[in-house]
């Protein structure tokens, strides 16, 4: 319920405050901005193909600036899937500014756990059109969180720092009772809180240099995450991710190379689970809950050529990973390559064209994982 | 596997974080100088906003929005990409005098 009264509220808010914008000029600055995807894709799933248009998504973003120090900002995303419309609200919060080196933000936020969900999932801004393994949905990696976080940025002798520090309602830990087959993974969409317990998470960012052209960066989140009340209410989550980003105009290579990783890692308490024997009864089982992804990208753009065409290409390179822990219904050992090439229509607007291949074992069919997926993205900021 | 198998991939780890935590507090102990506070003070707009806005996506040129909306913009970014308050205050200035 409250993912459609926030929404409404934020709208209905900025109604108000846009109304009363035509009577009489203010300070109060508002925004519509967003972007949204379109794109044809093709999978050869274990031999079975499949292609399809895809009508894609559109998220649409609005900005609210009460003053120079006090913000509102919300982004919900609608996306037609499986002839179903979905809608989510990514984030919805306010943030007012303390002093030079200190924002605080409260409502419901993208996570600074690593960069890429913080950073760079928007379509327009990540270079493939999917998102590497271990982020987005069946992941590992928290994306976005309800409560207060605070963070800025300064500068020591040259070198910046930033950091960010949050406490949220944190992931959620389900135990099985109702999805056996899910015992033991972490929901980190959490509207509601299923423990007094909060978690509490930060990130560490580095620029050693004084281009900005490098930042290291280590996140972390701790939560005790089972439900009050319940066998699971001791067990709690670790996790932690280690972030890298390069990028730079590199003259003698006729353009930016940009490179950039991120590791990250979840260790759940042991707990014990239950699997339905099929007669009614159950059996009882643990396992070592610990589960890690990796993703590493490497793009070139020869942004210095003379040819207006070569100019706006894009080459993109990017491995990923995502092992789930040995023991669960829900284990799996993956890796993926994508390949891509990318025409910049804009700052805001590419076609992508992207092949990835996918293999491994385990996943929610079982088995062996074969999948090659031809894709063609058109993604546009507004 | 017994305690010695545990005890040596223990010493192995320690051995690698010890490198890496040097390795980094040098990393910081060369990048802090006097000399290079002076460099990054001396830094332009224009010049912060080729090296800066390119980090996560497409640096956006100061013709693409008007000054009421890149001040909002301004705002939104500093806190998302963690600017720094000299950094953001001197590139948004750059852009909102050349659109
Ligand atoms: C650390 C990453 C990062 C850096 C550095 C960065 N941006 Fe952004 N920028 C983003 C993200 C992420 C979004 C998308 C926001 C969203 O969709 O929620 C964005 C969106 C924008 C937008 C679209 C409107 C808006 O506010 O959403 C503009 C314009 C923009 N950035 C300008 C800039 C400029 C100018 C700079 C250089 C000062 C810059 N950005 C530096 C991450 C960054």
């Amino acid at each position: 319920m409250k993912r459609i009264i926030l929404p409404l509220i934020a709208i209905f808010f900025v109604g108000i405050v846009y109304a009363q914008q035509e009577d009489k000029p203010s300070k109060t600055q508002f925004m519509i901005r967003g972007y949204g995807s379109a794109g044809f894709q093709s999978l050869n799933d274990e031999g079975e193909k499949e292609s399809s248009f895809n009508s894609g998504t559109f998220a649409p973003i609005i900005l609210f600036k009460f003053s120079d120090k006090f913000m509102f900002e919300t982004e919900l995303e609608f996306a037609y899937e499986n002839g179903e419309l979905e809608t989510a609200l990514e984030y919805a919060n306010v943030m007012y500014s303390l002093n030079d080196y200190m924002t605080i933000r409260a409502g419901k936020f993208l996570l600074p756990f690593g960069t890429f969900m913080e950073r760079l999932h928007p379509s327009w801004i990540n270079k493939l059109s999917s998102v590497p393994l271990g982020f987005g949905h069946d992941g590992i990696v928290p994306s976005s969180g309800v409560g207060v976080e605070l963070r800025g940025a300064f500068d020591v002798y040259g070198s910046k720092f930033n950091y960010a520090l949050y406490s949220t309602n944190g992931p959620k830990l389900n135990d099985g009772s109702m999805e056996p087959d899910e015992a033991g993974i972490l929901h980190f969409d959490n509207y509601e809180d299923n423990n007094k317990n909060k978690s509490l998470g930060g990130r560490l960012g580095y620029l050693p240099f004084t281009d900005s052209s490098v930042e290291l960066g280590f996140s972390f989140l701790n939560s005790k995450v089972g439900n009050s009340d319940s066998d699971y209410e001791n067990v709690g989550a670790k996790l932690i991710a280690y972030d890298f980003t390069f990028i730079k105009k590199i003259n003698p290579l006729g353009g930016i190379i940009d490179i950039r990783a991120q590791y990250n890692q979840s260790i759940v308490d042991d707990a014990n689970y239950y699997e339905p024997d099929g007669l009614g009864g159950s059996e009882e089982y643990t396992f070592n809950n610990k589960s890690d992804s990796f993703y590493a990208q490497l793009s070139y753009k020869p942004t210095t050529s003379s040819s207006n065409f070569i100019k706006n290409l894009e080459f993109v390179g990017r491995y990923s990973e995502l092992n789930t822990p040995e023991g669960a219904e829900w284990e799996t050992n993956q890796n993926q390559t994508a390949f891509g090439i990318n025409y910049w229509l804009s700052w805001r607007s590419a076609i992508k064209v992207n092949y990835q291949i996918t293999d491994g074992t385990g996943g929610h069919g079982g088995g062996l994982i074969d999948k090659k997926q031809f894709t063609i993205q058109w993604a546009f900021g507004i | 596997m017994g305690i010695w198998y545990i005890i040596k991939k223990l010493k192995i780890m320690k051995t690698i974080l010890t490198v890496i935590a040097i390795g980094l507090i040098g990393i910081v102990a060369i990048s802090c100088s006097p000399e290079r506070a002076a460099l990054v003070e001396g830094k332009s707009g224009v010049q912060l906003w080729g090296e800066t806005c390119m980090r996560c996506h497409s640096t956006p040129s100061p013709a693409d929005f008007n000054d009421t909306d890149w001040s909002t913009i301004e705002m939104h970014m500093r806190v998302r990409a963690n600017l720094t308050a000299d950094e953001s205050k001197k590139i948004f200035d750059f852009i909102k005098s050349a659109n």
